[in-house]
């Protein structure tokens, strides 16, 4: 057996995988490239779920494992052949993928207790036997497949978009500084993939606004044309389940996976509700 | 245009406020009476004394202490109701503030309960059936019979820490909750300025209880230069 990689190969490995269609490295082939007796495989519990109301259960299932291996690529592997590590048959998992580069948000999962992006999980960098369980403030539709729709009713609440009115040209924009430029920028990356309400302990059963609403908030605020409808924003925050219900644990801002500053953007709108809902009525 | 803001939102702001003004204020104003204990009896005794003097007294004492006093308390045990704390999976020092803040909110709630009714209203029956207030000529007597028994050190040491550490953090809390520091290299600094705030806090909190156990405190009153 050949202690080189053939690096031909390994693309193609990898293109086949994002195709559904793996080819696969020899199976005595470990990740340094050293020849090994003993098949090794990737154990996986997964929390399933039939439907909405049945009981959560766990399976687990132990496939073949080979270099760059992710979440997404073992789901798959199960899927094609799902027999559970005790032999027995069961339905393939279900869950939600999209983009593959941790862009879109839609395939985030509870794994190894932390909330994250199956995509870009490495089994390389998991301890075994990984955990793959839904996220547990959203309602579970299946197995790994969350209803993340509270999100948008979040964005719709706090109208996260710039007016305009009418489809006629209304000419260049206003300057904005690069500074705001960048800021606003970061907040912009929201993918609304849920991990910052995962995390957060004050969050469950959609009591509370959230991180990823306000930061859209704290976006459209810094817009020159956003800000003439600034104060309909503001007031949605301090709506009941607002703003207000932040409890300062800062999980946020460490598990969001674009790095949004959400604890800057919480911070700003707590100051630009205090001066216009405790001290607003001073200037009239 | 009318301000449309919801009464959660009111009631949060105002718990985050009463924390600060007036209990955290209060708490400062009754260490400096405490600690006067450090200059023995008589100068403790003058000093509540002093304090059944305040003009106006049932009105500072309740409408600055007792209501805003049972409104932090109820409206934060609520607050405490809805946590779903998360330490273990999100180990971050932040997130233990966050469950530590409502673990000694807690511990505070039951502490100042006992305190109030011990020392205040003389109401522990079996301890204490005397009221500090009124009482002032006894006042330190009755403190320091109180202090020797070692449970009732133990739960004064647990509470004052509790009371020091609520109190320290929510300054924190505070200042972030009303936008006042907001970028994350400021919380930082603003963390340290609490952090120290609550060591000398600690310290006086405890040295006046001493003062009741030990004349002069733990290291006596010359040595912070006090005359005589």
């Amino acid at each position: 057996m050949s202690t080189q990689i053939n690096p031909t190969n390994e693309a193609n490995i990898s293109r086949g995988t994002a195709m559904g269609t793996a080819t696969y490295a020899a199976p005595s082939q470990t990740p340094d490239g050293t020849t090994e007796a003993a098949q090794r495989f990737v154990e996986i519990k997964i929390a399933r779920r039939d439907n909405p109301d049945s009981a959560q259960r766990w399976e687990t299932f132990r496939i073949p494992y080979r270099r760059n291996l992710n979440i997404i690529s073992c789901l798959m592997e199960i899927r094609k052949n799902p027999v559970m590590a005790n032999g027995e048959r069961t339905t393939p998992p279900v869950w939600d993928m999209s983009c593959l580069e941790q862009v879109c948000g839609i395939c985030t999962m509870v794994i190894n207790g932390k909330v994250r992006q199956s995509c870009s999980a490495l089994v390389d960098q998991l301890d075994q036997p990984i955990t793959l369980q839904p996220m547990t403030k959203f309602p579970n539709v299946r197995d790994l497949a969350v209803d993340r729709s509270q999100m948008f009713d979040h964005l719709k609440r706090v109208h996260a978009w710039v007016e305009i009115d009418g489809t006629h040209d209304l000419g260049a924009g206003a300057k904005m500084s690069q500074e705001d430029v960048a800021e606003r920028y970061a907040y912009s990356r929201c993918m609304t993939c849920g991990c910052c309400l995962e995390a957060c302990p004050q969050y469950g059963g959609d009591n509370y606004i959230g991180p990823q609403a306000i930061a859209q908030v704290r976006l459209f605020n810094m817009h020159p044309t956003g800000k003439m409808t600034r104060d309909e924003r503001l007031e949605a925050l301090m709506q009941d389940d607002g703003i207000q219900n932040c409890g300062n644990s800062q999980n946020c801002v460490r598990v969001c996976p674009m790095s949004i500053p959400l604890t800057k953007a919480i911070y700003e709108e707590n100051r630009e509700t205090i001066i216009h809902g405790l001290f607003g009525w001073l200037k009239r | 245009m009318a301000i449309n803001i919801s009464k959660q939102f009111l009631f949060r702001k105002l718990h985050q406020l009463s924390g600060i003004a007036p209990l955290g204020f209060f708490l400062f104003a009754h260490f400096f009476t405490n600690s006067k204990a450090l200059g023995g009896a008589e100068k403790f005794n003058d000093a509540v004394g002093e304090l059944h003097s305040v003009p106006y007294l049932i009105f500072v004492e309740w409408l600055g202490i007792f209501i805003p006093l049972i409104y932090h308390a109820v409206y934060g045990l609520f607050i405490t109701w809805e946590a779903r704390a998360n330490n273990i999976a999100y180990p971050y020092a932040r997130n233990w503030f966050y469950t530590i803040q409502r673990t000694t909110g807690i511990i505070v709630f039951f502490f100042v309960f006992f305190h109030i009714l011990n020392f205040r209203f003389g109401l522990i029956p079996g301890l204490n059936t005397t009221p500090v207030a009124g009482n002032a000529e006894i006042a330190f007597a009755l403190v320091a019979e109180e202090f020797t028994r070692l449970w009732v050190v133990v739960v004064y040491v647990i509470g004052i820490t509790a009371t020091v550490w609520h109190l320290a953090n929510g300054f924190w809390l505070f200042a972030v909750d009303w936008g006042i520091v907001i970028g994350a290299q400021a919380q930082r600094y603003a963390g340290y300025a609490c952090a120290a705030l609550g060591v000398a806090l600690l310290a006086v909190g405890l040295n006046a209880m001493a003062a009741f156990i030990w004349k002069g405190g733990l290291l006596g009153s010359e040595f912070w230069g006090m005359y005589r």
